[in-house]
C-alpha cells in the first residue's frame, strides 16, 4: 500500500477539476473565462465555487477569448493574481495579447486543455495550441495526468510570480481533461495558499502616488525587453528545481525538468509528451521484463527549455523517437528540432532522431496499438518496413483510403424550379403554407436533440425563400449537428468557417458571386446567401456581424437565440436573462445566475441602418415566413437583412422536448421577444398580445422554459422577477412607440 | 468482510467496463456513482472516461470503467476498446454500433430489453458468456427513478459491490430521491434473467471496430470537404435518437392544418405530398412529440397521437 502524505487526501475527479480545485486552493483574485471545449469546465466549477459562497473569486465572463485575457491583463495590471483557461482557437485568438502579457512582465497562469486547431473543425486532442504558445514568452509546465494537473497549477503560479513571466499549464484536452481518476490533493487550502506565498508586490495602475504607465510607445529600446524576458526565463531555470524539491517535500510527488523512465543506459526509446508518455511507460516496463531495454523521455518542462537535462536524458541513446501531437509542415518538427539541436550543441551527434506525427485530432495513443510499434521502431531503426520511411509513413495512424471507393450519389442537386413556389403567393396564409410544403428541406437529416428548435426555425423560415441558397454557419449546435465527417446534412452548398467569422465570409463569398456573375464565370442565376449563427457566436463575432451589416453587403443573417453557449454546455450568453442558471452562472447564496438583463441584438443593429431588421418565432408560423420573403427582397434590393428567432433548447432550458412550440409562443406572449421589424428604419409591431388581453408576466414564460429560468420565479427572487418585468416592459413600450411614431 | 476480488483482469490487472447508451441516459452519472464506490468503499483505484467530444441527447455515447487494486498504476486514458463487461442501455445500438466487438471471451453483458437471454445473444453476436436482461425502462418508471438507476444497479451486482455499500452510495448522492433509486436497484437485480452461453463455436470473437473510412489521404476531397451528393446524410436513419415511440397519425382526421409542419424539429419526418400531410417518416422522426402537442382537438379527437409503449416498436 502506498503511503500518503498526511496532509493529502483523496480527491475523485478529472483534469479540469484538478485545476479548477488546485485554483481555489491557491487563492485568486480573479479569472477572465470564455468557454471552449474541452476546458471549459475549469471555470464552471470556479463560478459555481463563487454562486456557492465558497470562493470570493473575481470571476468575469468575457464576449470573447481575447476579451477575456484582455480582462485577466487589466485584473494583472491591477495588481490582482489571474487566471485563465483555454484550448485550441480559443489560445489563438487571444494571441495578440500573450506576449503583451509576458512582455509587461505580467504573471498568471493559463490553464491550456490541448486541442487540435484545423479546418475541418476538430475539438479533440492535439498539440498545435501548445506549439503556438512556444515563442510567446511564458513559462510552459506539462501536466501529464490529472495528479499532475493539480500540482503544475500550484507550481506555476509560485514560479511565475517570482520571476514576473505568466505560466502555461498544458494538459491533453479529453484524455487529461475528462479523464477521472483518483489523485491526491491538499487536505487544506491553507497549506496550499501558504506554499505559493503572497503575490510578491509590484507597480500597479491603482497605485495613484506612484503613477506608472504601462505599455508605452517604444522603438529601438524594444530589444531590451526581450533581454529581460530572457533573463527571466534564466531565473526560472535556475528556481525550478528548488520550488520542484520543495513540492516534493510538501507532497511527496517528484518533479523533474526532464523525466526519464525505464533502462537509463537503453540505446533506443522514445521522447512524448502527456498522456502518451504515460500510456507509454507501461510498455517501457513490459519490454525491459521481455528482455528489450527502451527508455522514455518525458518533458515537463518546456520553457525555459532545459537543454541540458535533455542531453542528459538522451545520453548515450542511438535511436531516439520523438513523438509529437503535433507538425510543422514542411520543416523539422519542434521538438525533434530542439532535441536536435541540444544534442548537437552538446556535441552529441550520434543519436538518430526519427520523428513521428501521432495522435492529432484526438486519436487514442493505447500501448498495445500505438506505443509498443513506437518503441519497436526506435529498437529496429533502420531495418524497418519501407513505408514507415515515407513521408506519409511519419503520420502515425494515417490512412490512405480505400482506391476503389466510389460511392453514388444519393441526392440529386435542388432546382431553381423546384424551389420558386414563393412567386406565386400575395399573402402567407394557410392556403399558402399548404403550398409551402412542398419546398424541399435544404438541411437533411442532423443529429441534433429531440425537439431542438434551430431546424424548426431554419426549415420553417426558409420555406419563404425562393430559388438557390448558399448557407454560412458560425460554429454552434446547428453547426456540429450537420457535418459529421464524412456526411453532410446540407443539400446545398455550405461553408463553415469557425466560430465568429460568418458575416466577414459571406460578404467575401457575396463579392465573388456579383463579381464572377458580371464576368460571365457563373450562370447568371440568383443565389440567395444566408448567414446562421446562435447567440453566442453573435457575442464574439458582434464586430464583425456590424461591420457586415454596415457595408449593407446582401446577406439574410440569422441569429437563432437559445440564450447561451448550448454546444459548450450551456454557458452564459449576453443575450441571456436576469438571474439565468448557467453552467457558469449558478445559482447559489452568493449569486443568483446572471447579472445582467439580456443583450438587445436588435437595437444594437438599428444603428447600423440596415434596410431590414426583424424578430421572429415558430409560434407565428405565417409571420415567419412573410419575414423570410421580405429579407430575401431585401437581399434582392441589395441589403443586408438580420432577424433573431428565438429558439427552444429543451437540454439545457430543462424543458420537455415536446412543449417547445408551447413555451415559444409564451415567450412571445410575455414580451420576452416581441415580434416587430425595423423596415428602413421604420419600425412595426406585428403582433400585440395585449390587445387580446393575450399577455402574460414574464415569470409565467421563464417557468415554462425550463429549470434554468423557473427559479426566477420563486417569490425568494421576486426582485429579480420584478427587474426583469419593468425591462421587458420599457422595451415593449419602446417598440410600441416607435410603431406608431414611423418618424421616431 | 472478505477481501473484494476483482471479477476480471486483464494482462495489467484491470477490470473493463463499456457503457453503452445515448445522450440523456445517465450512463456518465452511472459510470461516477461506482468509480467513486470503487475508491472511496472498497479502496480501488480505476478510471471513467466519458465518450470524447460534443454530446446531445440521443446521440451514442459511451463511457468506459475500468477497475484495479490500489497502487497498480493508471496510466491509459481512453475508451476501453476491450471490454469484460458491456452494458447495454439500448438495444437497438447493439447492430448500428457492432457491439459485440472487441468483446472478451466469457463476457458479462447487461441489457435494458424485454428480450430473452437468447435473443439478445443472437442480436450481439456474443462469442461466449454471460448475458443478464431486465426491463430497465420499465423498472425507472415504477420506481420513479431513471433509467440510469436500475442499470448501474446492475453493472454494480456483476461487479460484485456489496449491497450495502450500493445502497449508501446512492443514500450519499442522491439524498432526496434515494427512495425510488434504491427501488430501483432492488427491482433490477430481483428481476433480471441471466443465461450463460459457452464458447461453443456459434459465433467468433471479433476484434475492435476499426475507426478508419474509406475516405483517407489519397481520396479526400482537399481539406477535408464533403460532396454533399455522394455524403448526405439521407441514408441515415434517427430511429435510434427516440426516446419515446414515434407518434401515430390518423389521415381520417387530420384537417391540414399545417402547424406540425411548422414545429417539426427534424424536417423531413413530417411528410406532405400534394399539400396534404401524408403522414410520419420513421427515418426522420426522433419522436420529440411536438406535432403531437400542437395537432389540435377535432370533434373526432387528435389526427397526431403518442406511439404505443410497447417494448419494442
Amino acid at each position: 500500500m502506498r503511503r500518503i502524505k498526511s496532509n493529502q487526501v483523496m480527491y475523485l475527479g478529472n483534469g479540469n477539476d484538478a485545476a479548477a480545485q488546485a485554483v481555489l486552493h491557491i487563492g485568486y483574485d480573479g479569472e477572465g473565462y470564455y468557454p471552449i471545449t474541452p476546458s471549459s469546465e475549469v471555470g464552471e466549477i470556479i463560478s459555481k465555487a463563487v454562486a456557492d459562497g465558497k470562493s470570493d473569486i473575481s470571476f468575469v465572463v468575457g464576449t470573447s477569448e481575447l476579451a477575456a485575457i484582455g480582462i485577466c491583463t487589466g485584473m494583472a495590471v491591477a495588481g490582482g493574481r489571474v487566471l485563465d483557461v483555454t484550448s485550441a482557437q480559443g489560445l489563438l485568438l487571444k494571441a495578440e495579447e500573450m506576449p503583451a502579457i509576458s512582455g509587461m512582465g505580467l504573471p498568471m497562469v493559463l490553464n491550456l486543455s490541448c486541442r487540435e486547431i484545423s479546418a475541418p473543425l476538430n475539438i479533440k486532442n492535439g498539440h498545435s495550441d501548445l506549439a503556438a504558445a512556444l515563442g510567446y514568452g511564458w513559462l510552459i509546465f506539462m501536466a501529464p495526468n490529472v495528479q499532475a494537473v493539480y500540482d503544475m497549477n500550484i507550481i506555476a503560479i509560485k514560479v511565475a510570480e517570482a520571476v514576473g513571466l505568466p505560466a502555461i499549464v498544458a494538459y491533453d484536452g479529453f484524455h487529461t481533461s475528462h479523464a477521472n481518476r483518483r489523485i491526491l490533493i491538499f487536505e487544506n487550502a491553507a497549506d496550499v495558499a501558504a506554499f505559493v506565498g503572497e503575490k510578491p508586490a509590484m507597480r500597479n495602475v491603482l497605485d495613484t502616488k506612484n503613477p506608472t504607465t504601462f505599455g508605452p510607445y517604444m522603438n529601438d529600446d524594444v530589444i531590451n525587453t526581450k533581454v529581460n524576458m530572457e533573463q527571466k526565463m534564466a531565473k526560472a531555470y535556475e528556481i525550478i528545481p528548488q520550488i520542484f524539491a520543495d513540492f516534493e517535500a510538501a507532497t511527496d510527488r517528484k518533479y523533474d525538468f526532464v523525466e526519464v523512465y525505464g533502462d537509463k543506459n537503453a540505446d533506443s526509446g522514445m521522447l512524448a509528451l502527456n498522456s502518451a508518455a504515460e500510456a507509454a511507460k507501461i510498455v517501457v516496463d513490459e519490454m525491459i521484463a521481455g528482455g528489450t531495454p527502451v527508455k522514455l523521455i518525458e518533458p515537463i518542462v518546456l520553457r525555459p527549455w532545459p537543454a541540458k537535462e535533455m542531453v542528459e536524458a538522451v545520453g548515450s541513446m542511438k535511436r531516439l523517437v520523438v513523438a509529437e501531437r503535433v507538425s510543422q509542415y514542411g520543416a523539422g518538427n519542434y521538438l525533434e528540432n530542439e532535441v536536435a539541436a541540444a544534442l548537437q550543441k552538446a556535441g552529441n551527434c550520434k543519436c538518430e532522431i526519427i520523428s513521428r506525427v501521432y495522435g492529432i485530432g484526438g486519436l487514442n495513443f493505447r500501448p498495445d496499438e500505438d506505443a509498443k510499434p513506437m518503441f519497436d521502431l526506435a529498437v529496429n531503426w533502420p531495418n524497418v518496413a519501407p513505408e514507415l520511411k515515407t513521408l506519409e509513413g511519419r503520420y502515425w495512424g494515417a490512412w490512405p483510403g480505400k482506391a476503389d471507393y466510389n460511392p453514388a450519389p444519393s441526392i440529386a442537386p435542388l432546382t431553381i424550379e423546384e424551389t420558386t413556389l414563393n412567386k406565386d403567393i400575395e399573402k402567407v396564409d394557410i392556403k399558402a403554407v399548404r403550398e409551402l410544403s412542398k419546398m424541399p428541406s435544404r438541411i437533411d437529416k442532423q443529429s441534433a436533440c429531440p425537439g431542438c428548435g434551430i431546424f424548426a426555425n431554419l426549415n420553417l423560415f426558409m420555406r419563404g425563400i425562393d430559388g438557390q441558397v448558399v448557407l454560412m454557419f458560425n460554429t454552434g449546435c446547428g453547426m456540429v449537428v450537420t457535418t459529421g465527417y464524412p456526411l453532410t446534412s446540407f443539400k446545398v452548398p455550405y461553408v463553415h468557417n469557425l466560430f465568429h467569422n460568418t458575416s466577414s465570409t459571406a460578404t467575401g463569398i457575396v463579392e465573388m458571386y456579383h463579381r464572377f456573375r458580371k464576368q460571365g464565370k457563373i450562370p447568371d442565376e440568383e443565389i440567395t446567401f444566408i448567414c446562421v449563427s446562435g447567440d453566442g457566436g453573435d457575442d464574439i463575432g458582434m464586430d464583425q456581424l456590424i461591420g457586415a451589416a454596415l457595408r449593407n453587403d446582401p446577406i439574410i443573417y440569422l441569429e437563432y437565440d437559445n440564450k447561451g453557449y448550448m454546444n459548450t454546455g450551456g454557458q452564459l450568453c449576453y443575450t441571456g436573462i436576469l438571474g439565468q442558471r448557467n453552467s457558469n452562472s449558478h445559482v447559489g447564496p452568493g449569486q443568483t445566475g446572471k447579472q445582467t438583463q439580456s443583450k438587445d441584438i436588435i437595437e444594437i443593429m438599428r444603428g447600423t441602418n440596415i434596410p431590414y431588421i426583424f424578430t421572429a418565432a415558430e409560434s407565428n408560423p405565417n409571420d415567419m415566413i412573410t419575414k423570410a420573403r421580405k429579407a430575401q427582397a431585401t437581399v434582392r434590393n441589395n441589403g443586408f437583412a438580420f432577424g433573431k428567432l428565438f429558439s427552444a433548447c429543451p437540454l439545457n432550458w430543462g424543458s420537455a422536448p415536446e412543449k417547445g412550440n408551447e413555451v415559444i409562443d409564451k415567450i412571445v406572449k410575455s414580451c420576452i421577444h416581441p415580434l416587430y421589424e425595423i423596415e428602413k428604419g421604420i419600425t412595426t409591431l406585428n403582433y400585440d398580445p395585449s390587445k387580446t388581453n393575450a399577455k402574460i408576466p414574464v415569470t409565467d414564460a421563464l417557468t415554462a422554459m425550463g429549470s434554468m429560468f423557473a427559479h426566477i420565479s420563486n417569490p425568494k427572487n421576486i426582485a429579480i422577477a420584478e427587474a426583469i418585468q419593468t425591462e421587458v416592459d420599457r422595451r415593449f413600450d419602446r417598440i410600441k412607440a416607435l410603431s406608431e411614431n414611423p418618424s421616431l | 468482510m472478505a477481501e473484494y476480488q476483482l471479477p476480471y483482469q486483464d494482462k495489467r490487472g484491470f477490470t473493463n467496463c463499456l457503457l453503452s447508451a445515448i445522450g440523456g441516459d445517465g450512463a456518465n452519472m452511472a459510470a461516477k456513482l461506482l468509480f467513486k464506490l470503487a475508491a472511496k468503499y472498497l479502496n480501488l483505484d480505476g478510471a471513467y472516461d466519458a465518450k470524447y467530444g460534443s454530446e446531445k441527447k440521443g446521440t451514442p455515447t459511451d463511457v468506459s470503467l475500468k477497475l484495479c487494486n490500489y497502487g497498480n498504476p493508471v496510466r491509459e486514458s481512453g475508451p476501453n476498446n476491450r471490454p469484460h463487461i458491456l452494458c447495454i442501455f439500448r438495444e437497438n445500438l447493439i447492430r448500428p454500433l457492432g457491439l459485440n466487438h472487441g468483446l472478451e471471451e466469457n463476457a458479462t453483458v447487461i441489457v435494458n430489453t424485454c428480450k430473452t437471454p437468447a435473443e439478445i445473444r443472437d442480436i450481439l453476436q456474443l462469442h461466449s458468456g454471460t448475458i443478464y436482461c431486465l426491463d430497465a425502462a420499465a423498472i425507472s418508471i415504477t420506481s420513479g427513478s431513471r433509467l440510469n438507476m436500475p442499470m448501474m444497479a446492475m453493472l454494480s451486482h456483476v461487479l460484485k459491490f456489496p449491497e450495502d455499500h450500493v445502497i449508501h452510495a446512492i443514500e450519499d448522492t442522491w439524498p432526496r430521491a434515494k427512495e425510488p433509486n434504491i427501488l430501483a436497484y432492488k427491482q433490477a437485480v430481483s428481476s433480471a434473467v441471466s443465461e450463460t452461453f459457452a464458447a461453443d463455436g456459434k459465433y467468433q470473437l471479433e476484434d475492435p471496430l476499426d475507426i478508419k473510412s474509406p475516405l483517407g489521404y489519397t481520396n479526400m476531397l482537399d481539406g477535408g470537404a464533403i460532396d454533399a451528393l455522394t455524403h448526405s446524410t439521407i441514408k441515415k436513419s434517427n430511429a435510434g435518437a427516440r426516446s419515446n415511440p414515434a407518434p401515430k397519425f390518423d389521415r381520417e382526421i387530420c384537417i391540414d392544418c399545417t402547424k406540425c409542419l411548422a414545429v417539426c424539429a427534424d424536417p423531413g419526418a413530417i411528410v406532405w405530398k400534394d399539400a396534404k400531410m401524408a403522414g410520419i417518416d420513421l427515418n426522420y422522426c426522433k419522436a420529440c412529440l411536438r406535432c403531437v402537442a400542437v395537432c389540435p382537438t377535432t370533434k373526432k379527437g387528435k389526427a397526431l397521437t403518442e406511439g404505443d409503449l410497447a417494448c419494442e416498436e
